[in-house]
C-alpha cells in the first residue's frame, strides 16, 4: 500500500467513526463529513471518498439482513428473521426480501459478510462438492 | 458404482432442513497470485479459504480493512467482486502409505497420471514441532551410501543436515544417493525378515526446479527402484509462488505422519533458497515491510519452523531432514546460508573447485561437519574410519606447503601419499550408494595397506575390484559385518584372508 493510499485510509476510517451515533450510520453526520470534504478538498479527495464509501457501505450492509427467496415469503417472516438477527449480533437489523428464483426453494440471507444458507440450491450445491 | 450410491446416499442423510452459515468477503483485487479481499470478518490467520471456481487460498495477511489471501490453484478465472467463504479449518494435505511411489503437487493432489490416490487420513500443513521432553537423542544412523559422508560427517535419524554449495556441484546427487541407499537397505531387511528392521521412508521436495530435473530425478529413482519407497512433492518453477512456499510445509506433513505412526522418514527440501525467494515474492506483493536483501522479516521463521519438525520422538519415529541451499560463488556467509546452518545440526559443503578437480563427490571434509558426529555411527564404522578426518586435515595442510618446496622427509612423503589414495578412495560414482558393509570393507583395506604400492590412478579401480570380490564371494562374512554392526578378532580375521585373496588375484 502506497503512503498516499495509507493516509487517504487513516482519513477516511476517521470520518467513518465520526458518522457514527450510537453505533449507527447517521445520515446527518454522513451529509456533514461530505460538506466538510467539499470545503475543505484534503489531499487525494477521490481516494478519501471512495474508501469512506466503502466503510460506510460495510457497516450499512451490517445492519440490513437481505432476505432472497425463491418462494413467497410473508411480513411476518422477514419481521422473524431480522429480530433474530436483532437478538443473535446485538444491533439493531432490518429484512428486506429480494426474490431469487434460482435458489428453488427456501432462503438465503445475507447480512455484512455472513450468509445463512437455507436454500435447496446450496444444499444440492453442498452436496455435489462433497461428493466430487 | 455401488460406493459412488453409497456415498451419495450418506450425503444426503447428512443434509438437513437448518441453515448453514458461512462468513464471505468480495474480492477487490488480484494480482501476481494474491488476492485482497474486503470482509471475511470472521476469518483467522493462516485459516483456509475458498474461492470460487475450486481454487483455495490462505489469509496470510489480516488488515483493517482487507484480507490479504495467497491462492493455490489456477488464478485465471477469478475477478473482482467474486465471493470467498471461509472454511473454518487448516490447510491440510493426504497423508498416509498410499502417497509411495506417487509425484504430488504441493497440496497433495496426484500429477503423475496414476490415477487418484486413497488416502484415509489428513495432516494440516503448517503444525508446531514437538516440544524438548518428547524428542530423543539421535543414535540410530541414516546410512547414504557415500563413503566421504558415511565415514566422517555421519548422519543420524532425527538430525537436520544441510547440503550446500553451488550450482552443479553434486547436491542432488548427495540426496538422491540416500534415497535410493535407503531403498536399498529397505528390500534387504523386508527380506531378512527381521522383525527389528526399521525400514525409512522418502520424501522429496522439489521446489522452483525445472520440470526436466523433477522428471529426470523421478526416472533416476525409479531405475534404481526407489520410487516405491518414495513420495515427491513437486511444486516446479512454474508453479506460482504460493505453492512453492507451501510445498515444503506439505512434504514435512507426510513425513510428520510416518515420525508419529513409529516409523522412519527422510526428506529432502530441494531447495530452500528457492524457497526463500517465494516467499520474498508473495511477501513484497502483500506489501510486508523488507528487511535485508528484500527478504521479509520472518525469513528465519520460515525456515526454522520448517527445519524443527523433523525430529526423532520417544517411544514413536523419527523424520531426518536433508535441506538444500545453493550459495554464489562459494559464499557461506550470506543471508540465507547463515540462517539455515545456524538451525541445521551440520553441514555437508561441497565446493566446485573440488567438483573440477574430478573429486566427486566434492565433499569439502574441513568445512562440513555432523554435530551429532560418531553417536549416529555404526561401530565397525568408527573402527576403520574414525581418524580419517585427522588425516585428512593433516594431508590438506601438508599438501599446501609442499608446493612451495621440493625437499621433503620420508614421513611427510608417506602422509601426502596415504592422503591422496585416501582422496581416490573417496570418489564415487552418482547413483552407485555403496552398502555400509562393503565402505568398511573397502576402508579397512585402507587402514591395513592394501592399497600401498598401486599406481594413485588405480586406487579407484582397486576398491571397486575389491568390493565387487566381497559382493560375490564373500557374501557370508558381509552379512555377518552388516549384522554384528562392529569388527571383532574373528572378522578381521576373515577380512585379512579374503584381502589377501583379492590381492592375489588383482592386477594393477
Amino acid at each position: 500500500m502506497s503512503a498516499t493510499s495509507k493516509i487517504a485510509g487513516q482519513l477516511a476510517r476517521k470520518f467513518y467513526k465520526l458518522s457514527l451515533v450510537d453505533g449507527v450510520v447517521s445520515p446527518e453526520r454522513v451529509a456533514g463529513v461530505l460538506e466538510y470534504v467539499a470545503a475543505h478538498r484534503p489531499a487525494n479527495p477521490v481516494m478519501v471518498l471512495r474508501a469512506y464509501h466503502r466503510l460506510i457501505a460495510a457497516e450499512l450492509a451490517r445492519c440490513a439482513a437481505v432476505v432472497e427467496h425463491a418462494g413467497p415469503i410473508s411480513d411476518a417472516i422477514l419481521q422473524g428473521i431480522a429480530a433474530a438477527l436483532t437478538a443473535k449480533y446485538k444491533r439493531p437489523v432490518n429484512a428486506v426480501a429480494k426474490p431469487n428464483p434460482a435458489l428453488l426453494a427456501g432462503l438465503r440471507v445475507h447480512l455484512g459478510d455472513d450468509v445463512f444458507e437455507a436454500s435447496a440450491a446450496g444444499q444440492l450445491r453442498a452436496l455435489a462438492e462433497s461428493v466430487q | 458404482m455401488s460406493t459412488v450410491l453409497e456415498q451419495i446416499e450418506q450425503e444426503i442423510a447428512k443434509l438437513s432442513a437448518k441453515a448453514v452459515r458461512k462468513n464471505t468477503g468480495t474480492i477487490r483485487t488480484v494480482a501476481d497470485g494474491v488476492a485482497k479481499i474486503d470482509g471475511l470478518s470472521d476469518v483467522m490467520y493462516n485459516e483456509m479459504v475458498q474461492f470460487p471456481g475450486g481454487a483455495i487460498g490462505i489469509a496470510l495477511n489480516l488488515e483493517e480493512d482487507e484480507v490479504g489471501c495467497v491462492i493455490l490453484g489456477d488464478v485465471s478465472k477469478l475477478k473482482e467482486g467474486d465471493e470467498v467463504t471461509t472454511t473454518g479449518r487448516l490447510l491440510s494435505v493426504p497423508v498416509g502409505k498410499a502417497l509411495l511411489g506417487r509425484a504430488v503437487d504441493a497440496l497433495g493432489r496426484p500429477v503423475d497420471g496414476k490415477g487418484p490416490i486413497d488416502a484415509k487420513e489428513f495432516n494440516p500443513v503448517e503444525k508446531i514441532a514437538p516440544g524438548i521432553i518428547v524428542r530423543k537423542s539421535v543414535s540410530q544412523p541414516v546410512l547414504t551410501g557415500i563413503m566421504a559422508i558415511d565415514s566422517m560427517i555421519p548422519i543420524g535419524r532425527g538430525q537436520r543436515e544441510l547440503i550446500i554449495g553451488d550450482r552443479s556441484t553434486g547436491k542432488t546427487t548427495i540426496a538422491i544417493d540416500t534415497i535410493i541407499n535407503q531403498a536399498k537397505i529397505n528390500k534387504v531387511g523386508f527380506a531378512s525378515g527381521d522383525p527389528k528392521f526399521r525400514p525409512m521412508y522418502s520424501i522429496y521436495v522439489a521446489v522452483g526446479q525445472k520440470n526436466s530435473n523433477i522428471a529426470r530425478t523421478i526416472a533416476a529413482l525409479e531405475a534404481a527402484g526407489a520410487l516405491e519407497y518414495t513420495i515427491i512433492v513437486a511444486a516446479p518453477a512454474a508453479d506460482n509462488p504460493a505453492n512453492q512456499y507451501i510445498a515444503p510445509y506439505s512434504g514435512a506433513a507426510m513425513g510428520e505422519w510416518f515420525m508419529d505412526n513409529n516409523m522412519d522418514a527422510l526428506i529432502v527440501y530441494d531447495d530452500l533458497s528457492k524457497h526463500a525467494v517465494a516467499y520474498r515474492q508473495i511477501s513484497l506483493i502483500l506489501k510486508r515491510p523488507s528487511g535485508r536483501e528484500a527478504y521479509p522479516g520472518d525469513v528465519f521463521y520460515l525456515h526454522s519452523r520448517l527445519l524443527e519438525r523433523a525430529a526423532r520422538l520417544d517411544g514413536k519415529g523419527s523424520l531426518t531432514a536433508l535441506p538444500i541451499i545453493e550459495t554464489l560463488a562459494g559464499d557461506v556467509s550470506a543471508y540465507i546460508p547463515t540462517n539455515v546452518i545456524s538451525i541445521t545440526d551440520g553441514q555437508i559443503f561441497l565446493e566446485t573447485d573440488l567438483f573440477n578437480q574430478g573429486i566427486r563427490p566434492a565433499v569439502s571434509v574441513g568445512l562440513s561437519v555432523s554435530r551429532v558426529g560418531s553417536a549416529a555411527q555404526l561401530k565397525a564404522t568408527k573402527q576403520v574410519a574414525g581418524k580419517l578426518k585427522g588425516e585428512l586435515a593433516q594431508f590438506r595442510e601438508l599438501a599446501a606447503f609442499s608446493q612451495f618446496g621440493s625437499d621433503l622427509d620420508a614421513k611427510t612423503k608417506a602422509q601426502l601419499d596415504r592422503g591422496s589414495r585416501i582422496v581416490e578412495l573417496f570418489k564415487q560414482p552418482a547413483f552407485n550408494p555403496i552398502p555400509i558393509e562393503l565402505q568398511v570393507v573397502t576402508l579397512w583395506a585402507m587402514q591395513k595397506g592394501y592399497y600401498e604400492g598401486l599406481p594413485l590412478a588405480k586406487v579407484m579401480a582397486a576398491a571397486k575390484s575389491l568390493r565387487e570380490f566381497f559382493s560375490t564371494r564373500q557374501d557370508a562374512l558381509l552379512t555377518t559385518i552388516r549384522t554384528k554392526a562392529a569388527l571383532d578378532a574373528e572378522i578381521e580375521t576373515g577380512l585379512k584372508s579374503a584381502c589377501d585373496a583379492w590381492k592375489a588375484t588383482f592386477a594393477a
